[in-house]
C-alpha cells in the first residue's frame, strides 16, 4: 500500500496541479500498481528520445484531477507523464 | 568311457562359458539404458567405445555433482548432509573451500541431485559434472566447458532443461567454443550506458587504445584521449557506466571466459569499445547516438579493427540522419546489431528504430525464452526482423563487479554480436555482407519463429563457426 506522502507521488500530484493551474489538493491519487515497462524510458519516450529495450520494472500511477484521469510511470529514478496533451515528460 | 566322460564335461563347460558371457552382455546393455537416460546433454557412448576409452567401470553409472559449500559450513555438517542424502563425497577439491564432488548412491539424476542441494542454505552452488568430452552419438563433435562460477545459470549459451526450460534450447556455445573462443582483434563497440571497464570479468576484455592510433579528435571537444572508448553524454574520454545496462551487453558479449569467476561471454577473449551514449536513467537523443556511431566510424578509419557495433536501444521515431550514419557504417564493413524492441508487436506494421531501417548491415534481433519460444514481451517481423537469440532471464555482469539478470531484446542483441565477433575471429577479413549472410544462415529454425523473424530461427553459434 503506498501512502500519500510517498516522495514519488509527492512529486507527481506537484507535477500535476502545475500543469492544470490548480491546488495539490485537488489531485488524488487513484491507483499505483507495479509494472513492466518495456524499455527504460518506461514506454514512454520523449520526442526524439532512444532508450535501452530492458525490461523495466517500476509503478504506473493513476492521479484523477476533475474527471479526468492522468498516469505516471515511475521507477526509484525516474518518473514520468504519459500523454499528456498529446506528448510525453520526464519529470 | 572315459574319453566320452570327458567329452560331455568339456561340452558342458563350454556350454557354461557361453551363458556366462551372454549373460554379461546383458548387464552392460542394461547399465549403458540407465546413463542414457540419467544424462541430458551428454548423450552416453555405446558400451564398447566406452571401456576402450575410459577404461572405467560402474562408478559411471552414478551421478556426480559438484558442490560449494559456503564458507564455515564444517565437514560434520557436509558428511551429515551427504548421507541424509544417500550420497558420498567422493573427491575434495582443496584449493578451493568447500568445493566437493558428491557422488549419489541411490540412483538419482544428476539434475534432482543438483536440485536438492542447490535447495539448501548450506550451498553457495551446485552443478553437474559435465564432461569435455568427445560425444560419439554427436558424430565426434567436441564440446568445451566454461569453468566460469555462474555458467551453470547461463542457458543462453547451454541449456540443459533445468527451470522449465527445454534442453538445447541454447546458441550451442559449448560446441562453438571447441573451435573458437574468439580473439582479441575484433573489436566490438557497445553503443549503450556506457561500461563498466573496471569489472573483474570484463577488465581483460576492454579495448585500449593502442599508441600507434590517434586520439579521437571531436570537431567541438577537440583532442579527447579515448583511452577506453568516448562518452558523448558528458563530452569527454570516460565511458564509465552508471546505469548497468552497457555492462550488462557488454557481458554478454565477451565476459572473460574460462577465468573461474563470474559468467562467460559468447567470446572468451574480444576487445569490447565502450561508448556511452545514454544516461543513468538508461535513456539518450538520437543527435547522441548519432555522434557515438561517428566515433566508431572515426575509430575503424584511424585503423582499428571495429566490426560490429551493438545496438541495444531504439524508439518508434524514425530519423534520416540516423539512418545515414548506420549507411556510412556499412560503407566502412561495420555490422550494426539491433534490439528489435520490446512491445510485442510487429515490426512488418509498427517499426522500431533503428532495427527497421532497410541497410544491409543491419540484423534485428528478437528474443525467445529458454523453451525456445518467441519471448512474450518481444517484437518480431517475418520481414524486417531477422533472427532470435536469448533475452529472458539473463545473467550478465552488472555495476559494482555484480551480476544480475535482465529481460529484453536487449540482451538478445548481444548474444548475436558476439557469435558475430566469433566468426570473425576465424575470419577478420570476411566483407560486412558475407558476415550478415553468415549469420543468418547459422540458425535453429524453429516452429515458435516461424513467420516471426524472416530467418525463422534462433541464433545458433556452432553453426556460425563450422562446428556443425
Amino acid at each position: 500500500m503506498v501512502s500519500d506522502d510517498n516522495a514519488t507521488l509527492v512529486r507527481a500530484r506537484r507535477d500535476l496541479a502545475e500543469r492544470l493551474g490548480i491546488s495539490k489538493d485537488d489531485v488524488v491519487m487513484k491507483s499505483v500498481e507495479p509494472a513492466d515497462f518495456p524499455d527504460a524510458a518506461l514506454g514512454a519516450p520523449l520526442a526524439d528520445e532512444m532508450s535501452a529495450q530492458v525490461i523495466t520494472p517500476g509503478w504506473r500511477i493513476i492521479l484523477k484531477a476533475g474527471e479526468t484521469n492522468y498516469e505516471y510511470r515511475a521507477t526509484a529514478r525516474q518518473l514520468r507523464l504519459v500523454n499528456f496533451n498529446g506528448k510525453n515528460y520526464r519529470i | 568311457m572315459l574319453r566320452n566322460n570327458i567329452g560331455v564335461h568339456l561340452t558342458i563347460a563350454l556350454a557354461l562359458i557361453l551363458i556366462a558371457a551372454l549373460a554379461g552382455g546383458v548387464r552392460k546393455w542394461k547399465k549403458a539404458a540407465e546413463r542414457s537416460r540419467q544424462t541430458v546433454s551428454h548423450p552416453v557412448p555405446d558400451t564398447d567405445d566406452q571401456e576402450s576409452k575410459s577404461g572405467e567401470e560402474d562408478d559411471t553409472d552414478k551421478a556426480e555433482v559438484l558442490v560449494r559449500f559456503r564458507a564455515g559450513t564444517t565437514r560434520e555438517i557436509i558428511d551429515r548432509i551427504t548421507r541424509q542424502f544417500h550420497d558420498e563425497v567422493e573427491d575434495r577439491i582443496e584449493s578451493v573451500d568447500g568445493l566437493d564432488v558428491i557422488e549419489d548412491e541411490d540412483g538419482q539424476s544428476a539434475a534432482d541431485v543438483v536440485a536438492q542441494y542447490r535447495a539448501l542454505p548450506e550451498v553457495e552452488y551446485a552443478e553437474t559434472n559435465s564432461a569435455i568430452l568427445l560425444d560419439h552419438e554427436d558424430r565426434g563433435r567436441k564440446h568445451l566447458h566454461a569453468d566460469d562460477e555462474m555458467f551453470f545459470r547461463q542457458w543462453g549459451l547451454s541449456n540443459g532443461g533445468e527451470n522449465g526450460g527445454l534442453a538445447g534450447a541454447d546458441i550451442s556455445a559449448m560446441r562453438a567454443w571447441a573451435v573458437t573462443t574468439g580473439s582479441d582483434q575484433i573489436v566490438v563497440a557497445v553503443i549503450d550506458s556506457g561500461v563498466d571497464y573496471t569489472h573483474p570479468d570484463l577488465v581483460k576484455n576492454i579495448w585500449t587504445r593502442p599508441e600507434i592510433i590517434k586520439a579521437y579528435n571531436d570537431d567541438d571537444l577537440g583532442a579527447v584521449d579515448d583511452v577506453h572508448g568516448f562518452n558523448v553524454v558528458d563530452d569527454n574520454d570516460d565511458p564509465m557506466d552508471d546505469n548497468g545496462h552497457g555492462t550488462h551487453c557488454a557481458g554478454i558479449i565477451g565476459a572473460e571466459g574460462g577465468n573461474g569467476i563470474g559468467i562467460a561471454g559468447v567470446n572468451w577473449n574480444v576487445k569490447i569499445m565502450p561508448l556511452r551514449f545514454m544516461d543513468g536513467d538508461g535513456a539518450g537523443t538520437t543527435k547522441d547516438a548519432i555522434e557515438a556511431i561517428n566515433y566508431v566510424i572515426d575509430r575503424k578509419r584511424a585503423g582499428v579493427n571495429v566490426r560490429i557495433i551493438s545496438a541495444s536501444w531504439g524508439s518508434h521515431t524514425r530519423s534520416r540522419a540516423l539512418e545515414d550514419v548506420i549507411r556510412k557504417a556499412y560503407d566502412e564493413g561495420i555490422l550494426f546489431v539491433a534490439a528489435a524492441g520490446n512491445a510485442g508487436t510487429d515490426n512488418d506494421q509498427t517499426p522500431h528504430y533503428p532495427s527497421s531501417y532497410n541497410l544491409g548491415n543491419i540484423v534485428s534481433v528478437a528474443a525467445t525464452n529458454r523453451g525456445d519460444q518467441l519471448a512474450s514481451f518481444s517484437n518480431y517481423g517475418a520481414k524486417s526482423v531477422q533472427v532470435a537469440a536469448p533475452g529472458e532471464e539473463i545473467l550478465s555482469t552488472w555495476l559494482e563487479h555484480g551480476f544480475t539478470e535482465k529481460k529484453g531484446t536487449s540482451m538478445a542483441t548481444p548474444f548475436v554480436a558476439g557469435v558475430a565477433a566469433l566468426i570473425l575471429s576465424q575470419n577478420p577479413k570476411m566483407s560486412v555482407d558475407d558476415l550478415r549472410t553468415q549469420l543468418l544462415k547459422s540458425v535453429d529454425p524453429l516452429a515458435s519463429l516461424k513467420g516471426k523473424v524472416s530467418t525463422g530461427g534462433r541464433i545458433n553459434a556452432a553453426k556460425a563457426v563450422g562446428a556443425e
